[in-house]
């Protein structure tokens, strides 16, 4: 599975690399519970185990100051491979910051010493060059293009999905890497994708999409393996950061499934439920 | 001011004031005038009387004492003509053809005895005596053969007879007449420059309330912080300004005050939705398919719970007018299409055909997250209400500068009860099974976008909203689209 997904283009940053505590032994265990038995149920491919693993040896610190967000945070994103550090005020992320040197921040904008924006601003100024995504329980516009215009990366509103927040942080990461080579092409175990002639095949037969459904098709097996909420599907296929209170992203996947899937073939689309959907990659 | 505006000088404030001004001031002047006029000409009257009664005095003197024999005819008539060159107000240049004044002596009879002046003295008889004269009280006559009246005094001579002095009213009517029109080039000239001043200063006193206008509208859209802008010195137009200023102090304090209770409201709410949800998320992980159910039911809600504290923030934040936008330009026409992309597959799941009818892009300065939401919401509320076999018709079309917005569907349209109050307050119709914060937020998009809204239920039944937002100006979209281009 590692080896499979640094073939995706993933390089290895293992030279700052320290293992987490406890770290191993939950990789080993999500590597064999979740994805060794994921045909078993269509629960136990988890999104905590669908996402792990391209974040191996990445260097996180979380500075965010309610406990309850700071726990769960920790152990989702341990699952998901990354090593976690954690910081409750300014502060100790700063003293953090000094010794360590991390891949990526989250950040939240309450903490209880000082405003997120300025530790932010203040980190900068040490030097710390890593993407900083920015946690807020303020939605307004204002505030999510202050945080980005003081240096902030990302900005991410409270309460998120997991699987949101998962997604935020590979984006970064992956700014990070040289852009590679533009992909033509794109493949998922036998469903095929022109990127150039906007066309779609599975097992060699040509399916009959619309060009909306090709752009979702296309997020979906960019994504593949990962869970993608459907504010993050209206975001990135649409352009539109809106919360229907209707099923208009799952009519759409349905539709999207009954072509992808339709004859017959063992399902490549898997709704999640509460959580979104997964384009399975194995 | 005109070229700003593009409102013609013609139709502002500070031309109808100077016209007005201006009117008052030509009536005060043209009633002293008139009463000047008359004062002149009549003291000129009474001097040329007074003339005219001296000489009639002297020269019957002359012509009594003077012995009636051949000299007096050139001893009179001498004494006449040298009387003559000392009329009053005479011009320089009737100098030889003297015309304006005549000599005439009648004997008892009343025939005609000695005459100097122009012509030979009948037609001026028969004028004369066609008057009863008195003596010291000199009349006006007219004199056939002479356009203008003489004026014409009278002296009796002891013999009986008469001596009449006659003054053409030419030169006095020419003093009165030169009088009238330099008072009539000044007068012009002052109306005009009073004109001209009034206008000037209004235009300039208003154009600082036009400013301070423009400023406030501009402030009431989009930014609080900014401020009219102030006069020095301490007239009404400083007070408005001052007032505006302090007023807006209070409006930026109170909406500040609204932000920050928002914002730990929504902080204190967040973070304990957020450590929920995250717990929830992360035991879903680690459970089978039958016992993940309640969990995925229970983030379900959370994030209905979620959904509707961001609505009911921004529609508390939108009555308050302190929803902030982040305004760009866009094309509803576009927008429309997409929305209606996304939503198309649901409807016709449920069998309700939607139709946009657009003549084209339309543009609009707004914020794009706010609209998107605001149609999401439209459109959801037509799809949880339509039942199978309805149909949508989205109008979009340009009303002088506003864009217009047309929905109209023919389900059951709107509970009757519940149309009075569809934007103010959270009402949900009898079947409703939202939570009724849909058409406040829609209300509050559009208001905070200075737009408007209203709703009907059209005759043939169904449900019809109407939105108009304002146009963005001109030059807005078309360097967006050379952009494109």
């Amino acid at each position: 599975m590692t080896i499979c997904s640094f073939a995706e283009g993933w390089p290895l940053r293992a030279v700052r690399y320290q293992p987490h505590s406890g770290f191993k032994e939950r990789f080993q265990k999500t590597a064999m519970t979740g994805c060794s038995s994921e045909l078993k149920s269509e629960r136990s491919c988890a999104p905590a185990c669908v996402l792990s693993a391209n974040i191996l040896c990445m260097r996180l610190l979380i500075v965010e100051d309610e406990h309850d967000i700071r726990a769960f945070l920790q152990q989702a994103l341990s699952e998901a491979g990354y090593a976690v550090d954690l910081a409750r005020d300014g502060k100790t992320a700063e003293g953090l910051a000094k010794v360590n040197t991390y891949d990526i921040l989250i950040v939240d904008l309450g903490l209880p010493d000082q405003d997120g924006i300025n530790l932010i601003t203040s980190l900068r100024q040490m030097g710390v060059q890593a993407p900083v995504l920015i946690l807020s329980a303020r939605r307004s516009v204002d505030d999510r293009v202050r945080g980005l215009e003081q240096g902030g990366d990302d900005y991410l509103t409270k309460p998120f999905a997991l699987a949101e927040l998962l997604a935020r942080l590979r984006n970064l990461l992956k700014r990070n890497v040289p852009a590679g080579i533009e992909l033509t092409r794109l493949r998922v175990q036998d469903l095929e994708l022109d990127l150039l002639r906007r066309e779609a095949t599975r097992s060699g037969q040509p399916l009959q999409l619309t060009p909306q459904e090709f752009v979702l098709l296309e997020y979906l097996c960019r994504n593949a393996g990962r869970v993608v909420t459907r504010s993050m599907i209206l975001d990135k296929v649409w352009g539109m950061r809106i919360q229907p209170d209707t099923n208009v992203v799952d009519v759409h996947i349905y539709r999207l499934r009954g072509k992808v899937d339709g004859n017959g073939q063992w399902p490549l689309i898997r709704t999640l439920r509460g959580v979104g959907y997964v384009l399975q990659d194995r | 001011m005109s070229s700003r505006t593009g409102k013609p000088a013609f139709r502002s404030a500070a031309w109808r004031i100077s016209l007005w001004a201006t009117l008052a001031f030509t009536c005060g002047t043209i009633v002293v005038f008139i009463f000047l006029d008359r004062f002149v000409a009549s003291d000129i009257q009474r001097r040329s009387d007074a003339w005219l009664s001296g000489e009639v005095g002297v020269l019957g003197d002359v012509a009594e004492r003077t012995p009636n024999d051949a000299l007096y005819n050139r001893v009179v008539g001498e004494v006449a003509e040298l009387a003559s060159r000392e009329v009053p107000n005479r011009a320089v240049s009737h100098e030889t053809t003297n015309d304006s004044v005549f000599f005439l002596q009648t004997g008892r009879d009343g025939a005609l005895k000695l005459w100097v002046g122009d012509g030979d003295g009948q037609a001026h008889l028969q004028a004369i005596q066609a008057h009863t004269f008195e003596v010291g009280r000199p009349l006006s006559i007219r004199v056939r053969g002479y356009a203008i009246p003489f004026r014409v005094a009278t002296d009796i001579m002891n013999d009986g007879g008469r001596v009449y002095l006659g003054l053409s009213e030419r030169d006095q009517r020419r003093v009165v007449f030169n009088l009238r029109t330099r008072f009539f080039v000044l007068w012009l000239s002052l109306v005009l420059l009073g004109f001209a001043i009034v206008f000037f200063t209004s235009r300039r006193t208003l154009s600082h309330v036009r400013k301070i206008a423009e400023a406030a509208s501009h402030i009431g859209e989009s930014d609080l912080q900014m401020r009219v802008p102030t006069t020095p010195g301490n007239d009404e137009i400083a007070q408005l300004a001052l007032t505006l200023n302090r007023m807006l102090d209070r409006i930026e304090i109170s909406v500040h005050q609204l932000h920050t209770i928002t914002d730990s409201l929504a902080h204190d709410l967040r973070s304990p939705l957020t450590a929920i949800r995250g717990k929830l998320e992360t035991s879903l992980a680690l459970r089978e398919a039958e016992q993940a159910e309640p969990i995925v039911s229970a983030i379900e809600e959370l994030d209905r719970l979620t959904d509707f504290l961001n609505k009911s923030l921004d529609v508390a934040e939108a009555k308050a007018d302190a929803l902030r936008l982040r305004p760009t330009t866009i094309d509803v026409d576009e927008l429309l299409r997409a929305m209606i992309a996304l939503y198309e597959p649901s409807m016709n799941d449920k069998d309700i055909g939607i139709h946009l009818h657009s003549p084209g892009p339309i543009y609009i300065v707004g914020d794009e997250g706010l609209i998107h939401r605001m149609v999401a919401n439209l459109f959801d509320n037509e799809l949880k209400h339509l039942a199978e076999g309805c149909n949508v018709d989205v109008y979009l079309h340009q009303d002088d500068d506003m864009a217009r917005l047309v929905l109209r569907d023919n389900g059951p349209g709107f509970d009757s009860e519940v149309l009075a109050q569809l934007f103010t307050k959270v009402v949900k119709g009898r079947h409703s099974t939202g939570h009724g914060l849909g058409l406040p937020f829609v209300d509050a998009v559009v208001r905070a976008h200075a737009g408007a809204i209203s709703a009907e239920n059209n005759e043939d039944g169904g449900a019809k909203l109407v939105l108009t937002l304002p146009l963005a100006p001109r030059e807005s979209h078309q360097g967006q689209t050379a952009h494109a281009g």
